[in-house]
């Protein structure tokens, strides 16, 4: 079609997308190099707070940030380059541990075990929910027709029940004396605490979100095997193909753009790992990216917010989902060109 | 059944209206307030609801909204509910103003120690007192004939006794939760070693002898706790509590009142509170007090101002203590302390007292460098001194971020 | 059964397993939130009791008066087993009946709220008064046997206001799935139709933009929106809105938010849809618009309710977007539950919670039922593609 009719038509799309994807990415960009922070002067302050019976009084000197002539704070923005970025990273104390091939110091740093676990969750999770979409597809196609539509609607559970009680369902059912706690240790016949210790917290984490997204993955996979063209199945079975055989050769190629399409899908939101950890209290033994992110960016009480390095961290966010991509963007660049419109 | 229940629903809050229907003025102009969610603020702008032409906001996210909200011009909200910490982003940016006038003219009701001052104004006004002290089940101490501690070493001492004896799942319960409530626990511990965290030159200085000790006596009351507890938050406690699961712990005051609810609790009547335990000898109680009170905002007209101000004062009469009497430690005249509230009560009158959560910007940015670094060491990755190396660290970059430090 | 080939019939130790499987996934898939559901029904001592058998029965509960006796029980699975029996039976064939021709989502809407408010007037409203008269009757039969109470729904619903939560809900939802169905498609179309590597990019570069985290995002839109009033007062004069606290700000936020997905989405379903169709259009001479209005839109539906459904969980779950960018009378129903986890949460709060999430999960639950037929049909139609 005509290159302005393809405007018109992807115009209001791409509007939206620009305003507030594309603007709000770029001053991210551009705030994680500057820094922004408030004038301050040391002055002796005397601070009176309340008490039960009466007031406590202090007097001490405290920094305070210094007022302009229009009655608001002064400000200073400086182009601090790539300090954020350093401050986030840590090169040196993080070049010392690895050439000392100290592990441990090397997780100590936070950006580095974010990293650590956030691959490890997005590459684990991974194959686990293909393979479970497709095992879970495969079993209710195999299942009769009558039970097929209430089985669906059963395995679409998790996906829509919204994550903030999601996890706290499955946190409440492990946690302390939770039911389910209770019968590993009575099959165990040992105390077991699911929250102490940082491996079992992952596992619960992983299994939540295989749990969450499988029906997501099953559910694309289902329809995918509606289309399996039965004749190529048949003549496979004539030229002696084994039932392992014909998932392998006729099904599975089938599916594999499905297959890439769930990949990516998968990949970015694996990455962006953080419903996980806030609604398992799991910060204090693992962290993902996005979640330090959203710590820097949290208030603490005083109102601090860290908007250089939590504007770093996010672009070193993007810049590994961006990395993981690149293979499977390659492959649907090969199909893009390969097919024919 | 349902109708039945439906229609005593209405009747319960036509007659919760009524019991609130005395304003002593019918307010003409919209008035906004953006404020924490809990109890307490409930009873308050229920109260303040009544005189009509109130829209209050009980906001989780009030953290994130406050500053900018009250930042706008004009701002968002007339009214404000903070804490000692949260007033801080408030103070600096100067978006509150100072309330001597609007005291001398309505504020007739206020004592003294409601008042928050800075350099002799007067920035907002308190209404409860909030603090973390001794929680203990009366019936175990009684039957294993001990004493109510009075120190973190009896405190121990107890809790083995208490193990001895095999009566409940943990003698000892905490709020660690990894991050706020781990920072606080380590601040209460640290301020009853006597130690300070920032320099007046905004160093840190929290590698002391007093951090290292009560680093120490942190990781000896671990020995006697539930082993998650580095995700038990102050709910969490309270529950442990509740279900008789725990003997002993350094909790809220604001907490005690669900203690007795009979819907909730198995351990009605069983609660002792006292005075939070002492670190050293002589000491103050190892805990901070905390405040909640009412700011103004600064970027509205005057006359805004003045009436918000006296809607705030209906809010906080001793009306609204006598409708919810247990929702906090109220600081307003009218205030009968029960029960619960001795403890409470016993550590903000201790002498020498117990230091106040400081309003400063330096405070915030450790609190979040020990939430975040001292996990380290409970999960026994690194030693009590690299731990707080680390949230030296922590806090050194946050204060170069934020200007305070070169 | 008779036309599958022998060859392709499976040996019954593997039907077995994958039943077994099934049957496995189902259970896992079902459990949490059967278990909050029925912790819901209960009170908060029983709700978090360390006995399984204590949370299913609720004897606390019981003890209180709060409870279903046999008779209860086997009334009220009776009534239930009908009311699905008629839905999926008679109530599709009287909406067929009585919705005049070409209007049959508006019959549909109405026969389907009508049919669902009889229902909760009958369960809640009727069926009880009955009961209680009986079981006063009965005795034995009318003691009850199960602990359940329905005090912490009333409390979210009436005494909490969730129902304007839910309204708010369900007007930000309904915005964003109407303007991102209508946006989408249109570039849907426009990038299925054209052949070119700037569709190809433009869907790339979407894709990149899905990867930032919505934290960030969010962050950077609420000081703007805050003082939006100030900023956009050259543009529009005195009246310029400030965009925090509203609805249409949120939907627009939502829905860009959510485009890269859409658009991957639709584009794949109208690239099945075959050339043909709208090169015949065009050679008849219409325009590329005309084209798509008169013969792609009658065919779409399929994939665009899939791709409504998906957007409809986005918006409906959505947490960091709704949380911080409305105020509290706009607030949509996920922040108004996670605002019940405040700094003084007790157990009484956290089943409430837990009964606010039971029924936000309700209408997704309807909506899945009625709908799951077009979700399979509707990736069939376009997901080979991918």
């Amino acid at each position: 079609m005509k290159f302005r009719t393809f405007i018109w038509f992807v115009g209001p799309s791409l509007f939206l997308m620009a305003l507030f994807i594309a603007l709000p990415l770029y001053s991210v960009l551009v705030g994680s190099f500057y820094n922004t922070y408030d004038v301050r002067e040391m002055v002796e302050e005397e601070t009176c707070t309340a008490g039960f019976l009466a007031q406590t009084c202090t007097t001490t000197m405290v920094s305070r940030p210094v007022f302009g002539e229009d009655g608001r704070v002064q400000t200073v923005t400086e182009f601090v380059g790539w300090t954020s970025y350093a401050r986030v990273l840590e090169p040196a104390r993080a070049w010392e541990a690895v050439r000392a091939l100290d592990y441990r110091a090397l997780m100590q740093i936070n950006f580095w075990a974010a990293l650590r676990f956030t691959l490890m969750f997005t590459l684990v999770t991974l194959p686990l929910v293909i393979c479970m979409g497709l095992a879970i597809a495969l079993a209710v196609n195999n299942a009769a027709k009558s039970i097929r539509g209430p089985i669906i609607f059963v395995s679409l559970l998790p996906f829509i029940i919204t994550p903030v009680i999601g996890s706290l369902s499955i946190y409440w059912l492990f946690v302390g004396d939770g039911i389910l706690t209770r019968g590993i240790e009575a099959w165990l016949q040992r105390d077991i605490a699911m929250f102490a210790q940082a491996w079992t917290i992952e596992l619960l984490m992983l299994f939540y979100r295989v749990w969450h997204v499988a029906p997501f993955a099953f559910v694309i996979f289902y329809a995918g095997l509606q289309t399996v063209n039965q004749d190529t199945l048949e003549s496979a079975i004539i030229d002696g193909a084994s039932r392992w055989d014909r998932l392998r050769y006729v099904i599975v190629p089938h599916l594999m753009p499905l297959i890439v399409f769930i990949a990516l899908i998968h990949l970015m939101d694996a990455y962006r790992v953080f419903e996980e950890i806030v609604g398992f209290r799991a910060q204090a033994h693992v962290i993902s990216l996005q979640w330090l992110t959203y710590d820097l960016l949290s208030p603490d009480d005083a109102g601090n917010r860290a908007y250089s390095r939590a504007n770093a961290s996010a672009m070193l966010t993007m810049v590994g989902i961006v990395i993981l991509l690149i293979p499977l963007l390659r492959r649907t660049w090969r199909d893009h060109k390969g097919s024919s419109h | 059944m349902f109708v039945k229940r439906l229609a005593l629903a209405g009747a319960v809050s036509i007659a919760a209206t009524a019991a609130h229907a005395e304003c002593s003025f019918q307010n003409e102009t919209p008035v906004t307030m953006l404020s924490a969610a809990f109890e307490a603020w409930v009873a308050v702008t229920d109260a303040m609801a009544a005189c009509g032409n109130f829209s209050p906001e009980l906001d989780q996210e009030f953290r994130t909204k406050q500053p900018e909200g009250f930042a706008a011009s004009p701002s968002l909200y007339q009214l404000g509910g903070v804490s000692n910490g949260t007033i801080t982003p408030l103070l600096n940016a100067g978006t509150i103003r100072p309330l001597d006038d609007l005291i001398a003219d309505y504020g007739q009701n206020l004592t003294p120690n409601q008042l928050i001052q800075i350099d002799g104004q007067t920035m907002a006004v308190a209404m409860m007192v909030n603090t973390q002290h001794l929680m203990y089940r009366t019936d175990i101490l009684a039957d294993l004939g001990l004493d109510v501690p009075t120190t973190w070493e009896e405190v121990l001492t107890a809790a083995a006794a208490i193990q001895e004896a095999g009566v409940v799942d943990y003698p000892l319960g905490a709020t660690m939760m990894s991050g706020w409530n781990l920072a606080q626990d380590f601040v209460n511990m640290h301020s009853g070693f006597g130690g300070t965290f920032v320099n007046p030159d905004n160093t840190p200085n929290v590698n002391t002898e007093a951090g290292l000790a009560a680093l120490d006596m942190m990781m000896r009351m671990t020995e006697y706790m539930d082993p998650e507890y580095l995700v038990s938050d102050s709910t969490y406690v309270q529950q442990q509590f509740q279900q008789g699961r725990i003997a002993m712990a350094n909790l809220w005051a604001s907490r005690a009142g669900a203690m007795n609810d009979a819907a909730e609790s198995q351990v009605v009547g069983l609660i002792g509170t006292a005075a939070a335990p002492l670190a050293m000898e002589g000491g103050a109680p190892s805990t901070t007090l905390w405040w909640d009170g009412i700011v103004v905002a600064s970027n509205i007209s005057d006359e805004e101002a003045a009436n918000a101000f006296r809607l705030a004062m209906e809010g906080i009469n001793p009306a609204t203590v006598q409708a919810a009497p247990d929702a906090a430690i109220w600081l307003i005249p009218g205030y009968e302390p029960n029960e619960m509230s001795q403890g409470a009560i016993a550590s903000a009158i201790a002498t020498p007292a117990p230091p106040s959560y400081p309003s400063t910007t330096q405070m915030g940015l450790m609190h979040s460098a020990l939430g975040n670094e001292l996990t380290a060491f409970f999960t026994g990755a690194v030693s009590a001194e690299v731990a707080l190396a680390a949230v030296e660290a922590a806090y050194t970059v946050a204060a170069q971020e934020a200007g305070l430090l070169e | 059964m008779s036309d599958i080939p022998r060859a392709m019939r499976q040996p019954l130790g593997l039907k077995l397993g994958s039943a077994a499987f099934l049957a496995f996934w189902c259970l896992l898939a079902a459990f949490p939130i059967f278990w909050i559901a029925v912790m819901s029904f209960k009170s908060p001592v029983d709700a978090f009791a360390a006995n399984p058998l204590d949370v299913i029965f609720g004897p606390v509960t019981r003890d209180r008066g709060d409870g279903l006796s046999a008779l209860d029980i086997g009334l009220g699975v009776t009534v239930l087993y009908l009311t699905i029996k008629l839905a999926l039976g008679w109530l599709p064939r009287r909406i067929a009946d009585w919705s005049p021709h070409g209007y049959q989502w508006a019959g549909w809407i109405i026969g389907a709220t009508g049919y669902a408010l009889g229902f909760l007037i009958l369960f809640f409203g009727l069926l009880p008064a009955l009961l209680g008269v009986l079981n006063s009757i009965l005795g034995p039969l009318g003691t009850p046997l199960i602990g359940l109470t329905t005090v912490h729904y009333e409390s979210v619903w009436i005494g909490r206001e969730f129902y304007e939560n839910f309204l708010n809900s369900l007007l930000v939802t309904g915005g964003v799935v109407t303007i991102s169905l209508t946006v989408g498609t249109l570039a849907g179309y426009g990038l299925a139709r054209s052949g070119s590597n700037i569709a190809f990019w433009i869907l790339i570069v979407a894709l990149v933009f899905r990867a930032l985290p919505h934290s960030v995002l969010v962050a950077g839109y609420l000081p703007v929106f805050i003082t939006s009033a100030e900023w956009l007062r050259p543009i529009l004069g005195e009246n310029a809105p400030t965009l925090y606290g509203q609805p249409l700000a949120v939907i627009a936020v939502l829905v860009s938010i959510n485009q890269p997905f859409t658009i991957w989405m639709l584009r794949s379903f109208f690239q099945n849809i075959p050339n043909e169709l709208d090169e015949a259009a065009r050679v008849d001479g219409c325009t590329h618009f005309q084209a798509f209005r008169w013969v792609i839109m009658p065919v779409m539906w399929p994939g665009v309710i899939t791709t409504g459904l998906f957007s409809f969980l986005l918006a409906y779950n959505d947490f960091l977007v709704t949380s911080l960018l409305l105020d509290a009378t706009n607030q949509t129903m996920v922040p108004a539950i996670a605002g019940y986890f405040n700094r003084e949460t007790t157990t009484t709060d956290q089943v409430e919670a837990v009964a606010a999430a039971v029924s936000i999960t309700a209408p997704l639950f309807l909506l899945v039922m009625v709908f799951q037929r077009q979700i399979v049909s509707g990736l069939t139609a376009g997901a080979v593609k991918g």
